[in-house]
Parts: structure tokens; C-alpha cells; sequence
């Protein structure tokens, strides 16, 4: 039954169906009891794959932090294969799917000893963190967190999953420094929130980008507004990679203000209060 | 085509339909076959005609009334039966009035081209345990000659069904799925023989063209890509590594019936990304062969990327024109490469006339006197990984180029992407994944794509029209002197085919990765695309 199971995942996916019982055997076998040969391919895989967003030991930077023992989208050997070979549709993990069965068990296998590895630290109060995301830093006014805010930047409520504290800290502070991907299974791996600038012959808008095409843009201003224009109609129109509307807090947040807000947002991993 | 509007035109063509249909449906001569090109309102082979123009003369549709083009009917796929199998790359096929299509894995469909209505629907049995390993559960269309329409399926066998019925005529076991092999491609229906080539690459297969009786399934000749010990060519391999050597044939060729020459093209070398396994230049993988149609004599060949170590297979379209190429009259065969190079060869005797960059790349300094890549340093893929452009999908891939015989335009859907290439260990084992590395494509915002218009004698560029991403969808040129296409995106556009200035669009609201067609029915020029899972027949009235 479960080798039945893991046929139809990997074939739902488009994913490559290995035939022959020996690959199965190594397929099949627990992550936890890999080889050290296989470990260091593993590695090496790794180190050309995934290192790049999930940093090379699994701290995580643009993709979440692997240090975890139970990641959310891979719960156990089977979907943490499933994920690595054919990513997740709508996040900015892509799929490899020219990793066969041997290489997927070997890059999972490194993932899964990733996982073993001490979690971060906060570097502040979680609780005086909050504090501040509901006062001083009036975040609400552009996040949805548990279901509270204006949806114009990312929704946060799981954030904590999805970042480390470095990556936390540095969009609090310098939000250009980072541009948040999204994966199109057709279109490539795509900037999500990207800031766009159109000028038409009603005026100058700004805002993120939503959807493109060839002839068209959707944008959204700041007040949450949608537009839609017609690119052949606008007078100019600028994709502005190394900006993110996102104000920066560096300013208005002390050291330790930044650290508290830092460490509450590593708390909000998807449960609801 | 002419376009009469008259009432009592309409009329005739009504009881002719309406009266006649019945017994002029369903039969494809191959003399038909061989005026294809020249016959717009039917569209009865792969590349609509044995050239491979991909052209529809038809000219009712042109700039200044395209932007009225609207939908007449659609038609949404049946399911696929297994999972895995929601991607379309089908060229539907018209004769007749009856389009025929084919719908991922490998089923057929024929539908009144007329309204799209629903006129018989065959499907495989294949089981939910298929390989097909590098590439997804696809099919790229069928193949018509007589009563009968050919599909080639995703296990590897080769069926001829009734043109009338969809009923099963014969079977053809072409290879063994469990190994690797695997059949996507349209078909290629010659006189009274049917031309397929394998996918299979990926895994280790070693290639080869079959040409099967038309009338009975009898296998009638096969020839391999991949040479053994003292074969021709055999200088180029060493050891027991031509034996998972690659060279898979899975896209439809071209033919000359003048010359009585076929042109197949070949793929990518195995494992793809690690060389060392296999050293040499590896014939006759990333080639153009030209074969003798009665035996499977292969008459010539040209490699494009001797060694390929990027995965750039050739199995893109062999264009086939007869022009003034430096001052004389020449029969020639044009390809946009994968590998980001425009060549022209001659196609009576393979001699090497021109290779030129159509599109950004990184690994080569340009291509010699007698064909052959330049290749620069350090572009083969590494344990870190090497930044080199085109990505493994190439500067073009599969999907159709498009030439205009009356302007001498060949217009090339176009990838601007780079790839980060790596090399790993690899042992084959059969039915499994043989590789030998990888890559990380960039970032779809940091790539793009384009249509771009070259000069087919010279491979000059006259205009490109950009692409948000990097297309995986053919063009189609009209004698109206429009260009269709398509992109990631989900649009499917016309551009203007003196200038690329784009005239009409509309999204299909999905991905397209399929080629457009054309054919008319009661005098009306219609246009075609799948978008998604849904076929969109567009027309002016």
C-alpha cells in the first residue's frame, strides 16, 4: 500500500517513477539510517540545489530554515521527497526534477540530519515584540496576522516557519535588501511583491505587482486598491527590483525594540490564538 | 483559398456538406499528403506539410482585420485516465472537415471542425505505472494517411485507428516502456509508411527511427542513432558506453519527396550532464540525419553539438527551403538549435553553409568553416555548478518554428534564460533516471523570451517581439502576413509579420504549450490553439 501510495504521489506530481526493485529498495529505506556516503552526495547535492535560499546548514535566509525536526510541508520521509522533487505550487520552492530516486534519497537524507541540529535562538522578548508590532510599528496597517490587518504585504501568521531571524531582522530594517519569490511551475521562479511604477495619462501609480502578462499589468497601490492597465497605454512602466515599498524601521526602532519584534515574529507558526 | 460571401455560395457549400461530407470524409491520399502546404483549408500532417513551414497560406485574416477575431467554439479535453497526464502539446490535425487531436497521455479525439462537437473519442489502456522519465505524460499529436489515423503512445506502442470510427485497425509493439522507452511524438505518415522515433534519453535508452507499414504494422526497418563497435561513427564512442548512448528521435521529421530523402533529428547524448562517462563527440546524438525512406539508409549526417554535455538535444524542427543562398540555388534544411545557434545545411548532400547566433548564449565563440562549435572554457557543467546560457531547455526547444516561403522570414519562439549546470555520479540501472547531474534555472523575472523574425538565408534578426518568460510554444505565419503565438503567460497573440508589432490578443487563461494551426471550413479561415486543457478555434465570422 504504501509503495502504491508513493507511485501515485510521485506520479501526481510528474515526477519520475523508478521501475527497477533495486532503486525502490533504496527509495524506501528511512531516512534516518542513511549512509555516510550517502549523506556527504547528499550534501553535495545540497550544497548546489538548496543552500542558496535555505542557507547551507539549514538556517534558512530567502527559503524557511530547515533546523527544525518537523518541517510543515514535509512531515515525514515521503513528502519531504515529494516537496524536494516537485516543490510547493504557490511559495517560492521550486522543483528538481532531475533528482532521481538515489539523489532524492541522499539531498532528503541531508535535510533530515539538518533537522537534528539546535533551533535558534530569539534574540529578544517575544512578548514586548508584540507589543510593538500593535503600536509603534503599526504593522497591521499593511499584514494580516491571524486573520487581524490589511492584506497589502505578506501575511505573517506563519512566518516563523518560513524565516529566520537574520532574514526577520533585515526585512524589519532594510526590507530592499530581500525580494520574496514565488514558484510558476511555467514561468520560472517570479518576485512576488515586486514594486512596479506605471504612468498613464491619468497620473503615476505605485504599487506591487500582482499578475503580468505581455499586454497587461495588475497592480496594487498601498491603500489596497487594484488596478489594471493596458501596457500598450501607459506612457512608461519600471519594474523596481532592489525596492521594496515596505518602509524601513531601522530608524524608528531601537536595537532592542528590532530584536523584541525579531523574536515574535519567530514565535507566529500558524496557530491561531 | 478564395473567399466567396454570396448567399448561393454558402448555400452550395451547405449541400455539399450537408450531402457529400459522408463519403469524402475520413480519406487522406498521400498525394494530399504531399500538397499540404499548398492547401490551406485543410492542415494534414505534424508541421502541415512535409517541409515543415508550419505556414497557412490562407489569407482572409490579415492586419487590418485581425483585431476582430473572435472565438467560434471550444472544446474542453476528456480526462486523462491517469494521473499525472494534464499537459497538452497536441498540433490537432484537419482534413475533411474533421479535426483530429490527440489529448495527454495518448487518446484521440476527432471533433466537427465545423462546431467542435464531439464525433468519437478513443483512449488507451496505459497503466498509471507509464515511465516517462525527463519529460511529461504528453503527446504531440497524430499522423493521417488513408482511412486511418496514426498516435504513437507515452508506453511506447504505435496504433492505427479507423479515420471514420476511432476503432483499432492494428497494434504495434515499438519498444519496452519498463526500460525507458516511450512515444510522444505526431507521427509521420509517408506513402504507405508510418515514421516514428522514441523518447527515452533520460534513461539510457539508445535511440533509433522505425518505419512501419501503413497497412499492417509490419515493422519495415529500423535504424539507430547510436552506432555499435565498426559501425560508422562507432570512432566516436568508447567501451560499452553506445550501448546507454542517448540519441532518443522524439520529434517528427521532415521529408523530400523529390529527393526521396527524410530528415530526423536526434537527441541528447547519456547521462546528459556527466561527460566523462562517455568520452567522444558521441554521433550521431544532437544531429540531423538524412535517411533513405525505403531502408533506413542513413545518406548523410550533421552533428550540431558534437559531446553535448547541457542536455541541448536537436530535436527541434528541420525546416526545409529551397532558395538563393550565397548567389546560387540551393535545397536547404533550416534549424533553430537549441544551443542558440540558426544553421543552414544542405540538404541534398549535409553540407555545412551557415551557424549563426540567434539567441544570447555563453559557451560558444561562434561555429567553424565546416560546422563545428567553438566551445569556449570552463562552460561544462561542474560538482559547484557553471553559470552557462541557454538553460537545458535551450534557446528554442520543441515547439515549432515558423517560415514564410513568400517573404523567406523564419520566425523562432525564443528562451533567454541561464541555467546553473552540475555534474554527479551516475550508474545506470535500467528504467531509472540516468543523468549525471542537473541544473538550477534562473529566476524567471532575471529571463525572458521573445518571437524573433531572422532572415532565413542569413539568420539576421529583422525584429523581435518580447516575452515576459521564456515560451514553451510554437508560431505559426499566415499568407494574411500575420504571425501567431503564444506565451507562458496563457496569451495567444498575433503580430504583424512585416514588423512584430503585436495586433490582437487573447488569454487563454492557462499556460500554452502547444503549436498553433490553420485551416477554413465554408470559406472561413479559422486559427487554433490549446491553451490549458482547452482547445480554442478563433475565426472572423
Amino acid at each position: 500500500m504504501i509503495r502504491l501510495l508513493s507511485i501515485l504521489l510521485f506520479s501526481a506530481m510528474g515526477l519520475l517513477i523508478p521501475s527497477a526493485a533495486q532503486e525502490f529498495n533504496i527509495a524506501t529505506k528511512p531516512l534516518t539510517a542513511i549512509s555516510a556516503e550517502d549523506l556527504s552526495a547528499g550534501q553535495d547535492r545540497y550544497g548546489v540545489l538548496c543552500a542558496r535560499c535555505h542557507g547551507m546548514l539549514g538556517e534558512g535566509g530567502e527559503g524557511p530554515s530547515l533546523k527544525r525536526p518537523r518541517l510543515s510541508y514535509a512531515p515525514d520521509d515521503e513528502s519531504l521527497k515529494r516537496v524536494i522533487g516537485g516543490g510547493i505550487p504557490g511559495t517560492g520552492m521550486p522543483g528538481n526534477w532531475a533528482l532521481g530516486p538515489t539523489e532524492l534519497h541522499q539531498v532528503a537524507g541531508y535535510v533530515k540530519s539538518l533537522g537534528q541540529l539546535d533551533a535558534e535562538e530569539a534574540p529578544g522578548d517575544a512578548e514586548k515584540g508584540q507589543l510593538v508590532y500593535e503600536t509603534k510599528g503599526n504593522c497591521s496597517a499593511c499584514h494580516i496576522l491571524r486573520g487581524v490587518g490589511k492584506g497589502i504585504g505578506p501575511e505573517l501568521s506563519e512566518v516563523g516557519l518560513r524565516r529566520n531571524s537574520e532574514y526577520l531582522y533585515r526585512s524589519i530594517t532594510n526590507p530592499s535588501a530581500d525580494q520574496p519569490k514565488v514558484s510558476n511551475r511555467f514561468r520560472g521562479t517570479l518576485n512576488s511583491f515586486l514594486t512596479v511604477r506605471a504612468v498613464s495619462e491619468y497620473g503615476t501609480f505605485e504599487g506591487l505587482r500582482i499578475n503580468e502578462d505581455e499586454f497587461s499589468v495588475q497592480m496594487r497601490d498601498m491603500s489596497g486598491k487594484t488596478y489594471s492597465f493596458d501596457k500598450a497605454k501607459l506612457i512608461s512602466y519600471e519594474k523596481d527590483f532592489g525596492h521594496s515599498l515596505m518602509p524601513g524601521y531601522g530608524a524608528l526602532l531601537n536595537q532592542e525594540e528590532a530584536d523584541d519584534m525579531v523574536s515574535f515574529l519567530m514565535t507566529l507558526k500558524g496557530d491561531l490564538e | 483559398m478564395r473567399i466567396f460571401s454570396s448567399f448561393w455560395r454558402f448555400a452550395a457549400a451547405s449541400l455539399f456538406f450537408t450531402f457529400f461530407c459522408a463519403s469524402a470524409f475520413a480519406q487522406t491520399s498521400y498525394k494530399q499528403l504531399l500538397a499540404d502546404e499548398k492547401n490551406g483549408d485543410d492542415w494534414l500532417s505534424y508541421s502541415g506539410g512535409y517541409k515543415s513551414e508550419r505556414f497557412s497560406p490562407l489569407e482572409q485574416i490579415n492586419p487590418v482585420n485581425v483585431s476582430q477575431l473572435k472565438v467560434m467554439w471550444a472544446y474542453q479535453m476528456q480526462a486523462a485516465g491517469i494521473a499525472g497526464a494534464g499537459l497538452q502539446e497536441t498540433t490537432p490535425l484537419v482534413a475533411n472537415g474533421i479535426m483530429y487531436l490527440t489529448e495527454a497521455p495518448s487518446s484521440v479525439t476527432a471533433l466537427d471542425a465545423r462546431t467542435g462537437n464531439l464525433l468519437w473519442h478513443w483512449k488507451p489502456d496505459i497503466s498509471e505505472e507509464v515511465l516517462n522519465i525527463g519529460f511529461p505524460r504528453i503527446n504531440r499529436g497524430v499522423a493521417l494517411l488513408d482511412d486511418s489515423v496514426f498516435v504513437a503512445t507515452l508506453d511506447a506502442r504505435l496504433f492505427a485507428l479507423d479515420a471514420i470510427s476511432g476503432a483499432v485497425r492494428w497494434e504495434a509493439a515499438v519498444a519496452d516502456n519498463s526500460v525507458g522507452f516511450s512515444l510522444t511524438l505526431a507521427p509521420l505518415a509517408l506513402d504507405g509508411k508510418i515514421i516514428v522515433g522514441v523518447s527515452g534519453a533520460e534513461a539510457g535508452i539508445r535511440g533509433f527511427i522505425d518505419a512501419y507499414d501503413s497497412n499492417t504494422g509490419e515493422r519495415l526497418w529500423r535504424t539507430f542513432t547510436v552506432p555499435e563497435p565498426g559501425e560508422p561513427g562507432s570512432e566516436t564512442w568508447q567501451g560499452e558506453a553506445w550501448q546507454t548512448g542517448g540519441g532518443s528521435t522524439w520529434l517528427t521529421g521532415s521529408f523530400d519527396a523529390e529527393l526521396n530523402t527524410l530528415y530526423w533529428t536526434t537527441g541528447n547524448p547519456a547521462p546528459d550532464w556527466n561527460g566523462d562517462l562517455r568520452p567522444g563527440d558521441n554521433l550521431f546524438t544532437c544531429a540531423v540525419l538524412a535517411l533513405n525512406p525505403d531502408t533506413g539508409e542513413m545518406l548523410w549526417h550533421f552533428q550540431y553539438t558534437p559531446h553535448d554535455t547541457h542536455d541541448w538535444d536537436a530535436n527541434q524542427i528541420p525546416v526545409l527551403i529551397d532558395g538563393e543562398f550565397e548567389g546560387k540555388q540551393r535545397k536547404l534544411l533550416a534549424l533553430a538549435n537549441r544551443n542558440a545557434f540558426y544553421y543552414l545545411i544542405d540538404r541534398e548532400t549535409g553540407e555545412y553553409l551557415l551557424g549563426e547566433e540567434y539567441s544570447y548564449q555563453t559557451w560558444a565563440e561562434g561555429i567553424d568553416d565546416l560546422g563545428r562549435p567553438i566551445v569556449k572554457l570552463n562552460t561544462e557543467p561542474t560538482r559547484e555548478g557553471n553559470l552557462v546560457w541557454p538553460s537545458l531547455q535551450g534557446a528554442t526547444n520543441w515547439f515549432s518554428p515558423s517560415y514564410n516561403p513568400i517573404t523567406g522570414q523564419f520566425f523562432v519562439p525564443n528562451r533567454r534564460m541561464g541555467a546553473i549546470y552540475y555534474k554527479a555520479d551516475v550508474e545506470y540501472t535500467p528504467g531509472a533516471p540516468f543523468l549525471g547531474g542537473g541544473e538550477q534555472a534562473l529566476d524567471g523575472d532575471q529571463a525572458s523570451g521573445a518571437i524573433v523574425a531572422l532572415d532565413a538565408m542569413t539568420g539576421r534578426q529583422e525584429w523581435e517581439f518580447e516575452l515576459l518568460t521564456p515560451p514553451w510554444s510554437g508560431v505559426m505565419a499566415t499568407g494574411g502576413g500575420l504571425v501567431f503565438g503564444s506565451s507562458a503567460e496563457g496569451v495567444f497573440f498575433a503580430l504583424d509579420a512585416a514588423t512584430g508589432n503585436p495586433l490582437w490578443n487573447f488569454n487563454s487563461g492557462a499556460h500554452i504549450r502547444t503549436n498553433p494551426m490553420g485551416f477554413a471550413i465554408d470559406d472561413n479561415q479559422r486559427v487554433a490553439i490549446v491553451g490549458g486543457r482547452t482547445l480554442f478555434v478563433f475565426g472572423l465570422e
